[in-house]
């Protein structure tokens, strides 16, 4: 997935981006709320978003996205635990909220909940053909035979699974996989994209030739 | 320990003043009316002797001879005085029934006292017969006490009066100190527009000058703690969130030899966030109280459970704040993985109570009485540790106490969270 994370403290900050970069996911990371202005227009799987920041509140950031009509689900991430913040995060448009200090791990699992939810659904099996695909798990099998993919093959699926159906162009899963920051060598998508094909089977991935990738047509 | 009441204290006195009043009265009385009863009854007394003697000198004959018989009178009246009748040689000629045999004998005309007799003697005509007229002093002491009584009565029942009228005006005018307690009772310091309204007598307008103040001082400490707490939870919870992240990562980048140390590192800061979140909760405890149903299934799911195993019963549900409540249970099962349990039973016994049982070593009968002391007295300080004082402090901030039972294996806690 790729994730846009707000947080103004460095050392959350880079401790989250790192574990949530290991676990596979593109992230960008925004000190201050004028630093997104950058990464607008972005296809982001998630938002990440702390309320209190140095040049302002995240909750009001995310009402105005809400606004513009942005739907990327997005999770908040605040010191402020009592029950009226809660509702009052929710109700600005936030899909879940999450209580400092928590475990990066609950944070990626939720992340991987609200992204289920909001592209079609809380089931976190997918079947396509033969292929099955555990989105809690973060896991893939063929027949039921477990398939051992990669970190960045697994970010690849998950982009591809989570958007099935859709045609996903290249520069786009690139961002979805490897975040803004990241530099990643000119052939390195085709790479992982054929060894999903060989570990998954061919049928899986199509490719819409001139514009991109797609899974879950005819399967 | 009954305490004195100001109802209680100020009967009692005026009950005391209204005894010593009718003696005081009794006895002023007594010493007004001596005088004035002595010059009646002397009055009387002459009055009476003039009145027979005019009587006799008209029936001479009854009395006149010397050598006659001496004449007693039946006397039918009301035997307030006796008479005799003395010749001029001494001899009782006559006298009444009530009168001694020995006759009076009295140098002048006039009063005197003989033995206990109080006399009047007058000439009777011109032949030396004297005519006696007495009361015994007996008689006259009587009558000045019957006036002293009869005053003492009227004082003494005047007190009761006013002592029966005094009570009911003094539980009156203490009622508005009773209608201040019962606004009290109900007074909150820190609700918007708290105020005990106006003052009911002006005694009671100190007093709640100074409980104004005092609420005063109180919400403006709360305001400064409620500002302190927002505070620092950002300020904790923030870098308790980055340690996390940072241990995390770490525990994935380190080689293995380094991954052991590395979880206990991790295992301790999530204990310190556990402990934190706790404390952070309390300190908003009573003011924020946010009672509401609580699956305790699903909230113990949620809570790390460091190799315990927890059985809940399916359905267990009961009204608390679900942020206090997790505190308490935190620290209670943290308590429990400290002190060796591996299984913990966690039971509803009554509504509102939430029972804990686990396997470890337990603590001597001892131990857990002066626990239970400590606990009871709210005397945390030193006698144990945070885990039991938070449960505690858990537990009376829903109006309810923490109970350590006796049992045979382990150690059972509950937490009443109702009064």
């Amino acid at each position: 997935m790729r994730l846009l994370l707000i947080e103004d403290d460095d050392i959350l900050g880079e401790g989250l981006r790192d574990y949530l970069r290991a676990e596979g996911h593109g992230v960008d990371w925004c000190r201050r709320l004028a630093d997104t202005a950058a990464y607008r227009g972005e296809p982001y799987d998630g938002l990440l978003v702390d309320w209190q920041l140095p040049d302002g509140s995240g909750l009001d950031w995310l009402r105005e996205q809400r606004h513009r009509g942005d739907t990327t689900p997005a999770l908040m991430l605040t010191a402020r635990d009592r029950l009226s913040d809660r509702i009052q995060g929710l109700d600005s448009g936030a899909d879940d909220y999450l209580v400092k200090p928590f475990a990066p791990e609950e944070l990626a699992a939720r992340l991987r909940a609200i992204t289920r939810r909001v592209s079609g659904g809380t089931a976190a099996r997918r079947r396509f053909g033969e292929v099955e695909i555990d989105l809690a798990a973060r896991s893939a099998s063929v027949g039921g035979v477990p398939a051992d993919l990669t970190a960045r093959e697994w970010a690849v699926l998950e982009a591809l699974v989570l958007r099935a159906g859709r045609i996903v162009t290249k520069p786009d899963l690139e961002k979805l996989v490897l975040g803004f920051e990241s530099e990643l060598a000119s052939n390195a998508l085709e790479v992982h994209v054929s060894a999903l094909r060989r570990k998954l089977g061919r049928e899986l991935i199509d490719t819409v030739r001139g514009l991109g990738y797609r899974v879950g047509v005819g399967q | 320990m009954t305490l004195p009441a100001i109802g209680r204290r100020l009967a009692r006195s005026l009950l005391g003043w209204s005894l010593v009043w009718s003696l005081a009265v009794a006895a002023a009385v007594w010493l007004a009316a001596k005088d004035e009863a002595v010059e009646l009854l002397d009055d009387t007394l002459m009055s009476s002797a003039e009145v027979l003697a005019s009587l006799m000198v008209d029936l001479p004959a009854a009395v006149a001879a010397p050598s006659a018989r001496m004449t007693v009178v039946t006397d039918h009246g009301s035997g307030r005085f006796a008479w005799q009748v003395v010749g001029p040689q001494g001899q009782l000629l006559a006298r009444s029934s009530l009168a001694p045999v020995q006759p009076w004998l009295q140098q002048q005309p006039g009063f005197g006292d003989v033995g206990p007799w109080r006399l009047y003697a007058l000439a009777l005509g011109a032949g030396g017969r004297v005519l006696y007229v007495g009361q015994t002093f007996e008689e006259r002491y009587e009558a000045q006490a019957d006036i002293a009584l009869s005053a003492a009565l009227a004082a003494l029942a005047l007190g009761l009066l006013g002592h029966v009228w005094l009570r009911a005006r003094v539980n009156h005018e203490l009622a508005p100190l009773n209608r201040l307690s019962q606004r009290l009772s109900g007074y909150d310091p820190l609700a918007a527009g708290a105020s005990l309204g106006a003052a009911e007598r002006e005694e009671l307008l100190p007093v709640q000058a100074a409980i104004d103040e005092l609420a005063r001082r109180l919400a403006r400490r709360v305001a400064h703690e409620r500002a302190f707490t927002a505070h620092a939870a950002h300020a904790l919870r923030t870098p308790l969130a980055g340690i996390d992240a940072q241990l995390a990562v770490a525990l994935r980048e380190a080689p293995a030899t380094l991954q052991p140390r590395l979880q206990r590192v991790r295992d301790a800061a999530g204990r310190l966030q556990r402990v934190v979140a706790a404390l952070l909760a309390l300190f908003r405890s009573g003011v924020e109280l946010q009672p509401q149903p609580v699956d305790l299934g699903t909230l113990l799911a949620r809570l790390p459970a460091d190799g315990l195993q927890v059985e809940v019963p399916a359905g267990a549900t009961l009204v608390a704040d679900p942020d206090l409540l997790t505190a308490a249970l935190v620290n209670l099962l943290d308590n429990a993985v400290r002190h060796g349990a591996h299984r913990v039973r966690v039971s509803l016994p009554r509504p509102g109570q939430v029972r804990l049982d686990d396997d470890g070593p337990g603590v001597p009968a001892e131990r857990r009485l002066a626990l239970q002391q400590a606990l009871d007295a709210q005397a945390y300080e030193g006698r144990m540790g945070l885990g039991l004082m938070l449960a505690d402090m858990v537990a009376r901030s829903h109006g309810g106490r923490l109970l350590l039972l006796p049992t045979a294996t382990g150690f059972a806690a509950e937490l009443h969270l109702t009064p």
